[in-house]
């Protein structure tokens, strides 16, 4: 270990200001999972750095209420986290292990096609694609929006390598305007960021939803809408739940 | 419409009202989002202003924690911390990370100059008297050079502890040590009670 343990403990201050960056802030998370006396001085001085932040407050724009007003309204909220043990939440991920494989004939379809179809041409890309919908037709296809696009008559399939590794590879629609976004061998991100999926329009980057974890190197498939002619797919990296516009590269950008 | 309120008493008893209005938020309740807004507002926005310079980029990132505080009120635990603590480290991490992003670190070295050492007395005009940052600041002034200037360089700043070492030309482990000390010694003035 590059830390002794009363070095790591000396980095609550910075954690609580958010100055740890990289690996060393991973090693940091992981040492407080397992040392309830720096977690209990995170707190004291996140609330102290709180006090700190009221010493700054500013009125914003006016319109800035209406706007997020606005936004609220058709946002949905997180449901809340349910268990709090570790034993109960060993309970929910064998629970959760047992819900998943409904979709599980898709996953590993796509999973196959996003291997198979990086470096190989469109004719076996529309293989992989049959192949994936008859497998999908025998499957209960309890999501209607997946099933609509992987069943629409215009669908085909499209992947590409992202510039972190692993390969992102969509199913689009151009009649349903919605896309089914799949990929595998993505990197794993730390808990405070998240892969963000953008359609990029002209003059548009639309926020079109949030990868969730992998499973074995796959992450669930995602339905993206709103495609109109001439969008792209981006990949970014976010702050945990989203942002509303990217504010880093696109690891990949694929014309649709 | 209502006004934001900037002069809302004490501490604790803001803390518990918005305990109590984020328990309503996490079942939909707008209205309730309507006052958590008006009481978060001015905090997550000058806060992050303060971090980013930039007043529209300052204001995208407002909107997105405080749409932030809505998605995720039922995550929201007031067994880990308070509720303005809670929203505040939502809206400082936004603020680093948007910093960090390479994109608006080049823009905000284009736009401003480095002033990394001025204090939160820039923004006093726009901010209305209020007991407890004034104690904040009397508490900051408390400190010693080296810790207040980690402390600010860090928070106010949103720089990593090692380019805070840089900019204050001393070594990592002294600014460990001074912005953990320096936070421990706000702490224990302002008399924070966690």
């Amino acid at each position: 270990m590059r830390f002794q343990r009363h070095d790591l403990h000396t980095l609550t201050g910075s954690y609580a200001l958010d100055a740890l960056e990289g690996e060393e802030l991973g090693e940091f998370e992981r040492h407080l999972d397992r040392c309830p006396s720096c977690l209990s001085e995170v707190r004291g001085l996140r609330e102290t750095a709180a006090r700190l932040a009221m010493a700054t407050a500013e009125r914003p724009p006016a319109a800035m209420r209406e706007q997020v007003l606005a936004l609220a309204e058709r946002t949905r909220q997180l449901p809340p986290l349910t268990g709090e043990t570790p034993a109960r939440r060993a309970v929910s991920r064998r629970a959760r292990r047992v819900w998943i494989p409904r979709f599980s004939v898709a996953v590993a379809a796509l999973s196959v096609a996003a291997a198979v179809v990086f470096g190989v041409n469109q004719n076996s890309a529309q293989d992989q694609l049959n192949s994936i919908r008859s497998q999908l037709t025998s499957a209960e296809a309890h999501n209607h929006a997946l099933a609509a696009v992987l069943a629409a008559s215009d669908a085909h399939l499209v992947s590409s390598g992202t510039s972190h590794g692993g390969a992102v590879t969509a199913i689009v629609s151009p009649h349903e305007g919605k896309l089914v976004v799949v990929t595998s061998g993505l990197p794993a991100l730390p808990a405070s960021k998240v892969y963000e999926l953008w359609l990029l329009g002209p003059s548009v980057a639309r926020p079109s939803g949030l990868l969730g974890g992998a499973q074995n190197g796959h992450t669930d498939p995602v339905v993206a809408a709103g495609l109109a002619a001439g969008y792209k797919l981006g990949v970014t990296v976010e702050p945990a739940g989203g942002t509303l516009r990217p504010t880093t590269a696109p690891i990949v950008d694929m014309s649709l | 419409m209502r006004q934001p309120r900037l002069s809302p008493g004490p501490e604790e008893g803001r803390d518990q009202d918005l305990e109590g209005l984020l328990v309503r938020v996490a079942r939909g309740d707008h209205a309730a989002f309507e006052t958590v807004y008006d009481a978060l507002s001015a905090p997550v926005f000058g806060l992050i202003k303060k971090v980013l310079r930039d007043p529209s980029q300052s204001e995208e990132v407002a909107q997105e924690v405080l749409l932030e505080v809505w998605r995720t009120a039922s995550r929201f635990d007031a067994a880990k911390g308070g509720a303005m603590s809670w929203a505040m480290t939502i809206a400082h991490r936004r603020a680093v990370d948007r910093v960090r992003s390479e994109t608006s670190a080049a823009q905000r070295e284009q736009k401003v100059a480095p002033d990394p050492v001025s204090g939160p007395d820039d923004v006093a005009d726009a901010v209305e008297a209020n007991l407890e940052s004034q104690r904040a600041r009397r508490c900051l002034d408390g400190l010693t050079e080296v810790q207040r200037e980690s402390v600010k360089l860090a928070y106010y700043g949103g720089y990593s502890y090692p380019q805070v070492a840089k900019l204050l030309g001393v070594a990592l482990g002294t600014v460990k040590t001074r912005i953990r000390d320096g936070l421990i010694r706000m702490r224990d003035c302002m008399e924070v009670s966690w």
